[in-house]
């Protein structure tokens, strides 16, 4: 087909005659990224027996692989629908809004949507891109009375809040919601029958009753094109599907024919022999009819370039040289200098068309021609050339029809910038079931060699060897040693390999029940963070918990403490700690750290289990620097007393601690005494002196002294900053006649100066040293003093 | 004399300006921090409330502005305390670090707005990850499944432009005394994205076990990195390499007084997150700016009165305040001489409006009159802050302090200075100040005798109080192990012994302490200007990696009088005299020295395959190309000074060819980690929004 530029072309990938039921007669789901369908009868429609398709038990759902291979068959309850994620698992949701996530061994996961979900019902499902078994997000409620006539997703990537939005058509018009409001479009040409996102989610396809096909921009800004589907030759019945093809063209189908509406309204038409399928892939959409598995792509620019008829594009040139140079032809030669400025642009451009086929022996030829046209260049990465090569290979290997991938170059290329990559280990596995492992095994060892030398596709090599493990309790048995000796060997060479993670060949070698090969790989893996979680499941604790110490990320060893802490019984946890030692008392400091603040009875227990005298005592005491309550107070202090009498290298704390509830129990005393109007409760001694004295209670002050045994000096500054503060000079001054002073009277000069009592000072100057007096004089004010002090030393 | 300051002063604020080119531009991280929160706040749609982690308020408010969180739709703003949370959007966002205590917190409110049958959409930012042990928290408070836990990955801040930090202030006190190495993590993390930026460090050195610990996971984490990606990561050309010191090593400079203007300020008054709180008056601009009072200094009221004033933050920063610029790392003593000569010329610059005869003139000073007022105000600021602290220095205590730190490092008459410390302890001192000098005197001396450190304890609880018993037993224990009795107890564990610092000997091979017989003008070149001639053992140890005859002598002794010889053509000179950066060759030299300090010595090469091994002495780097700078960072584990900052700069300023970043948890004090051990804090909560 040609519209000014844009060719369109509709590749045959795989025939699949009788493999596949009639698709009209079911539910289909398909996936992207050359995944496989999934279907499911659909109840409503009778089915003629009779016919030579398999047969379907009534709730069954089945995978073909897109070549027609049967790739699993699980039986579920009520389904409401059911679709693919990104990553080749399918998720079922039933009508009381629970879901299962399954991937493509049949295993599943199980979430619910909640409540709301099993009061309201499900009525259709969408993929959301990036789906990790979350929490429904609960859509503003936009007051819909009936199911809106269709709907559609707008993942978050693409629209300009950057949430999820959700179209609906109702009525004549569509609601666009969100999680916070929704917006009525004020359209009038509705209602919509179909509604279908383009995959780059800037443009929306409508499809009206009345067949009007209708594009506009996802902010229905911007009217794209328009097209009458009724005046289609050939339709028959309703229209099936609206479908992109990559971003630009869309094919709607109707049973028995697909018509492909180019961007202008142009269309071309494919016929097939009964119901078909279409899948809407990034660059293009692959069909499944009853026969066959197509693929329509608008032909790449690349292709476009080289092979257009009467192309003179450098490509094109470069193309026919090579032929002509195989042919022996001398027009090789000219050709080559009539290109020659722009003969690094017609190689890369060569090695891109290279890409875009789907046949081995074109392969061959462009690259064949990309080689040729690279000799005659003195410069060029042969980077391009290498990397094409290798990944053909790998594309071809997984095209092959028992894996059944038909993936193109560009939907591998952004596959591989797609961090959630397990697409090859499900691809290699799925293989697995079906064969036997001597037919599996050469054709995925061929994979993974190939990939091997690939280096973005370190996570294919993962889904190669993951199988390796798989295929091995067939030598088991008898043959265990020999088995062991191979896998020995695997594991060898899968160590040549870096990325090649270890963990996921242990899981799946403790899923088939070889615990010890499991722990073995194990300590290969260098990320704990992986390791971990499997050691776990093994009941490996020790181990598991020493890998995540030793990886140092703390938030790990929490995990598995957390874990551990649940599983086991309490004493079996306290000893897994306290054996592992110095190694880990990491994990102990952190257990440590979460049971202060969360739950210290389980800290009380670990320490009297593990004989800590000094730190049960260090907790009760905290304990009761929080408490309030004076006789709880008083008892847990003493029950620090007793933690630390315990320990014979404790004496000193222990002595500390009788003090203090010595002294609490004083201070309770003094409160009774004082009728409850003073509070002393929790002060320290020299604060509960200073208080005593503020109060006049001097007897008071003595007996903690001697009690305390308070040494003079300490005594006799909280007597001076007590009496200063109450103003008391004549006490002070009583006080500081009572005996000689142990700190000297310098510090009641200065200690007074600086509470802005200098006159008071001044008269404790006399008393100081004599070469001292001058400066504390002035420090007064007492210039006049301070002279005459000069006069007498002078003198 | 006063020709060879002024000489050095110039050639410090030419250099200055010079750095500026050279330094690695770190504004880059900030840019970093700033998307990701516009990011993870974007992740809500709509309106929302934010409920904030005091301790988050600080570094945030470094990072974005209040007006950007409102332009990403911040509708009001709460702190995240015990209490009710009445929010009036459907969003909450909580945004905290991975603290069991405030999740707790966040649990009591949604359960609060449960039973008042409220709704709410709850999303939890965790402040730099996400943390399993929050997840269970939140479950055995049964409300894991109303809330979405999402993360906020806040790593290095800039807080100047030769420092960034993660502002982590408990860093120290989780690592060494709780054991929590969550920040050793961390700081993997956030060293490990700024070798994605800048590109690998070639070459890993450091000391002490938690940084050996560091090590490995940097290491460890760019082999994994780099396998599972095709771009294995080149060397860095910026970097030469990374020192890791790791604060255990070096106990004795944070327990000193700092005696920096930046660290004097820290000390006195307390900078949190580089702001300072200061009487709001001296932040009111001049009344009357077109007629200044002659001498600015006048105009501020007494210190006395502006203690009492009301509070307002203030951010420190050199780019916005140039005086502050050219005061922060200068020994207070020389900072009034600076300040006298800023507030000269700012009165010149005034008169020159007098001068100003023609139109044409008037419109230059009018022009300039913007940035005159600007240093003017910010004049009035260092003039106050100043006053705040003259008085403080000129106290009996704070000198007595000074003396018992200066005797005490020269280990003279030790048993002297301990009753010293007792008499301060009689006196009632500041808790943190007795603990600090019993601690250095323990560590210089190697143990107090038992007797002795015993009564001492016990004076000390009866002072003040006897829930501090945790708090000396902490210090006692093995990983700190920085107060203890001499001679051990038969009992003790080995390794309590192990941590004995061999500060003696370290005094004479790392050139601790200079004489005294220099003026701290001579002492300007040397970092132990800082701290008045005694040189931060952590710098040494960094000097021991990258500046090696700065150990040994003060490289620019005698250098900077030829400098103010020929001044005039200082443009040519200034190459000549700076002595040329030596390549990177790991602790070659002083292996001794640094294996004579207990813990692990690191030494690593990165090469550019994306492994690493362990070196031999004999491997170098890239020497470092004439006229090219690179730069070292260093990194503190469990956060540094601000003189430990300034003592950087000034070994940066002696060479050529190579800057010192300076990366760390958290900027700290003896104070801080003292406070934090004891769990009392200067107040967790800061008062003011970011």
């Amino acid at each position: 087909m040609e519209d000014s530029n844009v060719f369109y072309r509709r590749q045959q990938l795989y025939t699949i005659s009788g493999k596949l039921p009639n698709l009209g007669d079911c539910i289909v789901a398909g996936c992207r990224y050359s995944g496989p369908i999934a279907l499911m009868r659909d109840n409503t429609k009778l089915i003629a027996l009779g016919r030579a398709t398999p047969v379907f038990a009534k709730a069954q759902i089945q995978v073909f692989s897109p070549a027609g291979e049967g790739l699993l068959l699980f039986s579920v309850d009520t389904v409401a629908s059911y679709v693919f994620s990104c990553d080749e698992r399918l998720v079922v949701v039933n009508e009381e809004g629970v879901y299962r996530i399954y991937d493509l061994q049949g295993d599943y996961e199980q979430h619910s949507l909640g409540s709301d979900a099993t009061e309201t019902g499900i009525i259709d499902l969408l993929e959301v891109k990036g789906w990790q078994g979350a929490k429904p997000l609960a859509l503003a409620n936009p007051g819909l009375s009936a199911p809106p006539h269709s709907w559609a997703v707008i993942p978050p990537d693409f629209n300009i809040s950057r949430h999820v939005e959700v179209l609906l058509s109702v009525d004549s018009s569509i609601l666009s919601v969100d999680n916070l409001e929704t917006v009525d479009q004020r359209l009038s040409r509705g209602p919509f029958t179909h509604l279908s996102p383009s995959p780059n989610g800037k443009s929306l396809a409508l499809l009206t009753f009345s067949g009007t096909l209708w594009v506009v921009s996802t902010d229905f800004q911007r009217n794209l094109a328009e097209f009458d589907t009724r005046g289609v030759v050939g339709t028959e019945g309703e229209v099936k599907q609206v479908e992109w093809c990559g971003s630009d063209a869309i094919l709607v189908t109707w049973d028995s024919l697909a018509l492909l509406v180019g961007p202008f309204g142009d269309t071309l038409q494919y016929f097939y022999a009964g119901s078909t399928f279409a899948i809407t892939e990034i660059d293009g959409v692959r069909i499944i009819g009853p026969d066959v598995s197509d693929f329509v792509q608008k032909v790449p620019a690349a292709s476009v370039s080289v092979f257009r008829p009467g192309s003179t594009s450098p490509s094109a040139i470069l193309f026919d040289a090579w032929e002509n140079f195989t042919k022996r032809s001398p027009k090789a030669d000219e050709n080559i200098r009539s290109i020659r400025p722009d003969l690094a642009k017609a190689v890369d451009e060569i090695i891109d068309a290279a890409g875009q086929e789907w046949d081995p022996t074109w392969q061959r030829k462009l690259l064949n021609a990309a080689k040729f046209g690279k000799g005659f260049l003195d410069l060029h990465d042969p980077t391009d050339f290498v990397h094409m090569g290798q990944t053909l290979k790998v594309l071809n290997a997984v095209r092959f029809y028992e894996i059944g991938i038909p993936i193109t170059y560009t939907q591998y290329v952004l596959r591989a910038l797609d961090p959630p990559l397990s697409y090859p280990l499900t691809a290699g596995t799925r293989t697995s079931p079906r064969h036997t492992s001597s037919d599996a095994s050469p054709r995925a060892t061929c994979i993974s060699s190939r990939c091997a030398s690939h280096p973005t596709s370190a996570s294919r090599r993962r889904g190669a060897a993951a199988l390796g493990v798989r295929e091995d309790p067939q030598g088991e048995g008898g043959e265990g040693r020999r088995g062991g000796v191979r896998e020995h060997r695997r594991e060898v060479r899968a160590a040549r390999r870096p990325g090649v993670s270890y963990a996921e060949i242990a899981r799946r070698a403790w899923e088939v029940g070889r615990a010890g090969l499991a722990t073995m790989l194990l300590d290969h893996e260098p990320r704990a963070s992986d390791q971990v979680p499997l050691l776990l499941s093994m009941k490996e604790d020790q181990l598991a918990l020493q890998k995540a110490v030793d990886s140092g990320d703390t938030d790990l060893v929490y995990h598995v403490l957390l874990h551990l802490y649940n599983r086991l019984p309490l004493g079996t946890f306290f000893r897994l700690i306290e054996e592992g030692g110095a190694a880990l008392a990491p994990a102990s400091k952190l257990l440590q750290v979460y049971a202060r603040e969360q739950n210290r009875e389980m800290l009380r227990d670990f320490y009297y289990s593990d004989d800590r005298r000094v730190e049960s005592a260090v907790l009760a005491l905290e304990e009761a620097s929080r408490m309030q309550d004076p006789t709880a107070k008083i008892t847990s202090v003493k029950a620090a007393h007793k933690f630390f009498s315990e320990d014979k290298d404790r004496a000193f704390e222990a002595k500390m601690m009788d003090e203090h509830s010595r002294l609490l129990a004083f201070q309770q005393q003094l409160e009774k005494e004082t009728d409850d109007k003073i509070s002393f409760f929790g002060q320290s001694v020299n604060e509960t002196i200073t208080t005593c004295l503020l109060n006049g209670m001097s007897k008071r002050a003595d007996k903690l002294k001697s009690d305390f045994k308070v040494p003079d000096k300490r005594f006799w500054y909280i007597k001076l900053h007590a009496l200063t503060k109450t103003r008391d000079f004549e006490g002070l001054d009583a006080f500081a006649r009572s005996k000689r002073s142990p700190i000297g009277y310098e510090a009641f000069v200065r200690h007074l100066v600086e509470k802005g009592h200098p006159k008071e000072a001044s008269s404790y100057v006399a008393k100081c040293d004599a070469h001292k007096r001058v400066d504390l004089y002035i420090e007064c004010g007492e210039w006049r003093m301070a002279g005459k002090e000069c006069k007498e030393r002078g003198g | 004399m006063a020709a060879s300051t002024s000489a050095t002063d110039e050639q410090t604020s030419s250099t200055t300006d010079h750095d500026f080119k050279e330094h690695l531009d770190v504004s880059l991280l900030k840019d970093i921090a700033r998307n990701s929160l516009v990011q993870a706040l974007n992740s809500v749609n709509g309106a929302k409330t934010l409920v904030l982690d005091p301790s988050l308020a600080g570094p945030l408010s470094l990072v974005a502005e209040i007006s950007l969180l409102q332009q990403h739709g911040v509708d009001k703003m709460f702190w995240l305390e015990a209490g009710p949370l009445t929010a009036v959007t459907t969003n909450v966002v909580y945004l905290c670090r991975p603290q069991i205590r405030m999740v707790k917190v966040i649990a009591d409110q949604i359960k609060r707005h449960a039973r008042e049958s409220k709704t709410h959409t709850y999303t939890l930012l965790l402040v730099p990850r996400t943390s399993t042990l929050i997840s269970r928290v939140l479950e055995e408070e049964g409300v894991l499944g109303d809330i979405t836990i999402s993360t906020y990955n806040l790593q290095f801040i800039p807080i100047a432009d030769d420092v960034i930090s993660l502002e982590h202030e408990n860093a120290f006190k989780e690592i060494w005394v709780d054991g929590n190495e969550a920040s050793v993590y961390d700081s993997a993390q956030a060293l490990h994205t700024l070798q994605k930026l800048y590109g690998r460090f070639p070459r890993i050195v450091g000391k002490g076990d938690a940084a050996g610990r560091l090590a490995t996971l940097l290491t460890r984490q760019t082999t994994q990195s780099s396998a599972g990606s095709d771009n294995a990561q080149a060397l860095s050309e910026k970097f030469d390499s990374l020192i890791v010191i790791d604060r255990r090593t070096d106990m004795i400079t944070p327990l000193l007084t700092q005696l920096t203007y930046e660290g004097l300020i820290d000390e006195v008054i307390g900078i949190r997150n580089s702001h300072v709180e200061v009487p709001a008056s001296l932040l009111a601009a001049p009344s009357n700016p077109s007629a200044p009072p002659s001498d600015p200094s006048t105009s501020t009221p007494p210190a006395s009165s502006l203690l009492k004033e009301k509070k307002k933050k203030q951010h420190l920063s050199s780019s916005s305040d140039p005086i502050f610029g050219e005061l922060r790392d200068l020994n207070f003593a020389s900072v009034g001489k600076r300040l006298n000569k800023v507030a000269r010329r700012l009165d010149e610059d005034y008169k020159a409006r007098h001068k100003a005869q023609s139109v044409a003139q008037l419109r230059d000073f009018v022009g300039k009159l913007g940035s005159l007022q600007t240093e003017h105000q910010s004049l009035r600021l260092h003039t106050g802050l100043s006053e705040i602290i003259v008085p403080y220095t000129r106290s009996s205590v704070f000198n007595k302090s000074l003396e018992i730190q200066q005797n005490l490092l020269s280990s003279y008459d030790v048993p002297g200075q301990i009753s010293a410390i007792e008499d301060l302890l009689a006196q009632g001192a500041d808790m943190q100040l007795v603990i600090r000098l019993l601690c250095l005197a323990s560590i210089t001396a190697g143990g107090i005798r038992a007797k002795t450190l015993e009564n001492i304890k016990r004076e000390f609880l009866q002072t003040y109080g006897y829930d501090l018993l945790p708090l000396l037993l902490s210090l006692a224990a093995p990983p700190l192990a920085i107060l203890l009795p001499n001679p051990l107890p038969p009992s003790t564990a080995p390794e309590v012994a192990a941590f004995k610092y061999p500060y003696p000997t370290l005094r004479k091979s790392l050139r601790l302490v200079i004489d005294g017989t220099e003026t701290l003008d001579e002492l300007e070149n040397d970092i132990s200007y800082v701290y008045s001639g005694y040189a931060p053992i952590s710098i040494r140890l960094v000097q021991c990696v990258a500046q090696k005859g700065g150990v040994l002598s003060n490289p620019a002794s005698g250098k900077t009088r030829s400098a103010s010889d020929d001044a005039a053509g200082r443009g040519k000179s200034q190459a000549s005299v700076k002595v040329q950066a030596h390549p990177i060759v790991g602790w070659k030299g002083f292996e001794d020295v640094v294996g004579s300090i207990s813990g692990k010595t690191v030494d690593i090469a990165q090469n550019g395959l994306g492994s690493a091994d362990t070196v031999s002495a004999s491997a170098t780097s890239h020497p470092p190309q004439q006229g090219q700078a690179t730069t070292t960072v260093v990194f503190f584990l469990g956060g540094c000074t601000y003189t430990e900052i300034a003592a950087l700069r000034w070994a940066g300023r002696q060479n050529q060819g190579r800057k010192f970043l300076v990366a760390t948890t958290g900027v700290v004090s003896g104070a801080s980690i003292i406070e934090s051990i004891a769990g009392v804090g200067r107040g967790a909560a800061a008062s003011k929004g970011p």
